[in-house]
């Protein structure tokens, strides 16, 4: 083929080429259209109905106020078992989610099936949402906090496994390899090598899910699983508006607090 | 001590990467390798620290053949070579003193060293070693805070920690600059002497070679091109190690 058959066939595949981009971004961007839509009959969304709603907004504000802090000593204990809850649940998903990381980590997991084990429960664990685990748990041991840490605990298995095990397959391994060279058992270069290496990352994801367990276990109180969420659903059934807003204000500082320390904590370990 | 006898390698697609290499290195000898990109020197290394199988050949470690255990057994035996890379390979988080320390971990087994401890005797030790390469006022930092040229004092510190007889060195200045690569190579050098150690180092500079080796190993194509005293190695013999690498 000459070299002006060559310049023109490479002129028609840019110019085609070209074309054939724009009609497949426009088509993209349609079936990105279309699925906005459905979305929105799906979910009936009626703005108008936020507008007329607004009133309905203002009179539920208007009797909440002034919050009801006569009523503060009584959100007391449930406010420190929501904290509890969250903080053994966090405490139960650690201790849980190690081992299992280290046998979903493809670096360091002693075999494929513990791997493919491991994954398992792992995905299983966090695919079930801590609302459902909580009713699971609340039909097996009764209403109270203790269901609402084991539901947090369980979920967090799954979440933390997976976090543990991505940052132990990121890890540097020169270090792990080295050491394994010097004869040291496995048991070893996981205590010596693999343990500081991860800890401070391992803490630090520990600190932000219980971060985030402490906002999951106000909303588990909603099906009986203790804690202060429980305090604010009667609250509401009861029209208690001001005990309620007290109580969100509570939970307001309480979650800004937990966060604040959280992120502190973790700066402190990077 | 270190002897290696008709050792051959081939990679699974099938590339030989040592044809029957031989060598020896004693105690208190210091033994550079060198080679072009490929030659073959990291897999002779690998292949001594049995982290690759050989396909075939004997490699004494005094009077034990690596190449015949397997498991526990070649575990204890490999506690006699210790090995240092290219990148010192310490836990960045951990201090000196215990990166120091755990290199003779694979000696001490129980609930204290499972947990993470260490014996007292072997933190002692360690600041000693770590006084033989001149760094016993670092034990407390961090390794992360090293410079390339003390991690890789470190990196020896922990290597003489496991007590070893031979030594094996991968490239150990490859990333170090000029006056760290001399300070090594010295270090390397005096340990081969005061603790009788068989140093066996592969190296890219050749100056450091005729400055520092006792022997020198050329390999080529995996094969033993020469193997002479420092002294009777021709700048010409070494030039044919790298002709075509390039190319």
């Amino acid at each position: 083929m000459s070299g002006e058959s060559h310049a023109a066939a490479a002129l028609f595949a840019r110019r085609w080429g070209g074309a054939l981009q724009s009609a497949l971004r426009c088509a993209l961007s349609l079936l990105a259209l279309a699925v906005i839509i459905q979305a929105l009959f799906v979910v009936e969304a009626r703005p108008q109905d936020l507008v007329t709603g607004i009133r309905g907004m203002a009179d539920f504000i208007r009797r909440a106020m002034p919050p009801d802090f006569s009523r503060l000593p009584s959100a007391i204990w449930p406010m420190l078992q929501t904290i509890d809850i969250a903080l053994f649940g966090t405490l139960l998903g650690t201790i849980l989610a190690t081992p299992l990381a280290v046998l979903a980590a493809a670096n360091v997991t002693p075999s494929r099936s513990a791997y493919y084990a491991a994954r398992a429960v792992i995905g299983f664990t966090r695919a079930v949402p801590d609302l459902v685990w909580a009713l699971l748990f609340v039909t097996a041991v009764g209403l109270g906090p203790f269901p609402g840490g084991l539901a947090l605990g369980v979920h967090s298995v799954g979440m933390l496994g997976r976090l543990f095990a991505e940052t132990i397959e990121h890890m540097d391994m020169a270090p792990i390899h080295a050491l394994e060279l010097t004869g040291a058992r496995r048991i070893q270069v996981f205590s010596h090598g693999i343990v500081p290496t991860i800890l401070p990352s391992l803490l630090g994801i520990s600190l932000y899910r219980l971060d985030e367990n402490i906002r999951s276990s106000l909303v588990l109180g909603f099906v009986g699983a203790g804690g202060i969420g429980f305090q604010l659903l009667t609250a509401m059934n009861l029209f208690q508006y001001q005990e309620v807003s007290m109580l969100l204000i509570i939970i307001f500082l309480v979650v800004l607090a937990a966060e604040r320390m959280s992120a502190a904590l973790r700066e402190w370990l990077a | 001590m270190l002897r290696v006898r008709g050792l051959s390698f081939r990679y699974p697609n099938g590339k030989l990467a040592l044809v029957d290499f031989a060598l020896t290195v004693e105690p208190g000898e210091l033994v550079v390798v060198l080679g072009g990109n490929g030659s073959g020197k990291t897999t002779l290394l690998r292949c001594i620290t049995r982290t690759l199988r050989p396909s075939a050949g004997e490699i004494w470690l005094g009077d034990t053949n690596l190449c015949s255990l397997e498991g526990e057994k070649l575990r204890r035996a490999r506690l006699e070579l210790a090995m240092i890379s290219q990148h010192a390979s310490l836990v960045r988080r951990s201090t000196v003193l215990r990166n120091v320390a755990t290199g003779a971990l694979g000696r001490h087994f129980g609930w204290r060293t499972a947990l993470g401890g260490l014996p007292a005797s072997e933190l002692k030790a360690a600041l000693g070693y770590l006084t033989d390469v001149g760094l016993a006022d670092l034990a407390e930092q961090r390794a992360g805070m090293l410079s390339g040229g003390e991690a890789q004092r470190v990196a020896i510190a922990r290597s003489l920690a496991q007590r070893p007889r031979v030594l094996l060195a991968d490239e150990p200045v490859a990333s170090l600059d000029p006056e760290a690569c001399q300070e090594i190579m010295r270090l390397l050098q005096r340990l081969a002497r005061s603790e009788h150690l068989a140093v066996l180092c592969v190296l890219h500079q050749v100056e450091l070679a005729y400055t520092y080796a006792d022997r020198v190993i050329g390999i080529r194509d995996g094969r033993v091109a020469f193997d002479l005293p420092r002294d009777q190695v021709s700048r010409e013999a070494v030039r044919r190690l790298y002709v075509g690498e390039a190319a």
